[in-house]
């Protein structure tokens, strides 16, 4: 894997990662599960998205059925959260507002992420108006992965990174321990410290010119 | 058009209309809270992007959040912080709203 960097394709500025195919099939996997999460449409599967995109009525009955309460899944309540936990009412009136509308838009990002990823060749490009679209939901996907793994606080973060430092010297045999006690936790935390990365690596291009 | 049927609400009408009167005169704040997934980085770019701060006055209000756990990115009337916290949660930052002084 490598990370964004500058490329000039003619005169415009687009950002270049370079991903081996089981790298792009990872997060590929991992972009769809959370655009499912949040109540779109299994991309590259079974619905015609052009059908899905013409009809917004559709769009926004699939986002009201849930959006009167909280969402049950801790992991889509990070990525659309309480927005005032001491007033229900406010907070009703917000989310039966404004849900539908973030859950759209999240779920266009991520399906703009997930056709770019099944393109051919190592590359993924983003073009430059992209690029905070791409940060955003790679954000939202970093939130799912984190409620996943019990991530509330700066502390969990850096324990997660030492698990998995430990688990890989397991694997490499630096020490004598050769059982990882939990793969599947050290797996995600893996991807999730991959898509961290990554997008440290995006906010580098966008921040290129902040002055 | 009203986004979804009357009957599904929880509040009686009247009180929304009541709310709907008064809302004005109060003042709000946009508060954002620290979490451990969102980077420095992008939380500096949206904050100079979203508010139009320079990247030294977002850098310091990023380092509010990470530090005191919170900080006030905007005063003023409940719609008007609607709309900052409904940004802020499409690019995934934890926001929430709630009556100044409280």
């Amino acid at each position: 894997m490598r990370g964004f960097q500058e490329s000039t394709d003619g005169p415009t500025s687009v950002a270049i990662a370079e991903l081996d195919n089981e790298e792009r099939a990872v997060i590929a996997r991992v972009v769809a599960d959370v655009g499912l999460l949040l109540g779109g449409e299994p991309f590259g599967m079974h619905v015609d998205v052009a059908d899905v995109d013409e009809d917004p009525l559709f769009r926004h009955l699939r986002g009201l059925e849930s959006a009167l309460t909280d969402p049950d899944d801790p992991a889509v309540l990070r990525v659309l959260p309480n927005a005032a936990p001491d007033d229900r009412e406010v907070a009703q009136e917000f989310r039966r507002f404004t849900e539908p509308e973030l859950r759209s838009l999240k779920v266009d990002r991520l399906r703009t992420i997930w056709r770019a990823l099944n393109e051919d060749g190592p590359e993924w490009v983003i073009p430059a108006a992209d690029a905070m679209a791409t940060a955003a939901a790679l954000t939202d996907i970093r939130l799912v992965l984190a409620s996943r793994l019990g991530l509330e606080t700066d502390d969990d973060a850096t324990s997660l990174h030492a698990e998995i430092d430990r688990a890989h010297e397991a694997t490499t045999g630096r020490y004598s321990a050769d059982i990882v006690e939990n793969p599947e936790r050290v797996w995600l935390g893996m991807l999730y410290e991959a898509l961290t990365w990554l997008q440290e690596s995006l906010m580098s291009y966008v921040m290129r010119d902040d002055v | 058009m009203r986004p979804y049927p009357e009957g599904v609400s929880t509040q009686p009408l009247s009180a929304i209309d009541v709310d709907v009167t008064t809302r004005t005169d109060d003042v709000w704040v946009t508060l954002v809270w620290n979490d451990p997934v969102n980077l420095m980085s992008y939380v500096t770019h949206v904050f100079q992007s979203y508010f139009g701060w320079t990247r030294d006055e977002a850098e310091r209000r990023m380092r509010e959040v990470h530090e005191l756990g919170k900080t006030v990115v905007s005063t003023g009337g409940r719609e008007t912080m609607e709309v900052d916290v409904q940004a802020m949660h499409s690019y995934g930052l934890w926001a929430t709203l709630t009556r100044s002084g409280q």
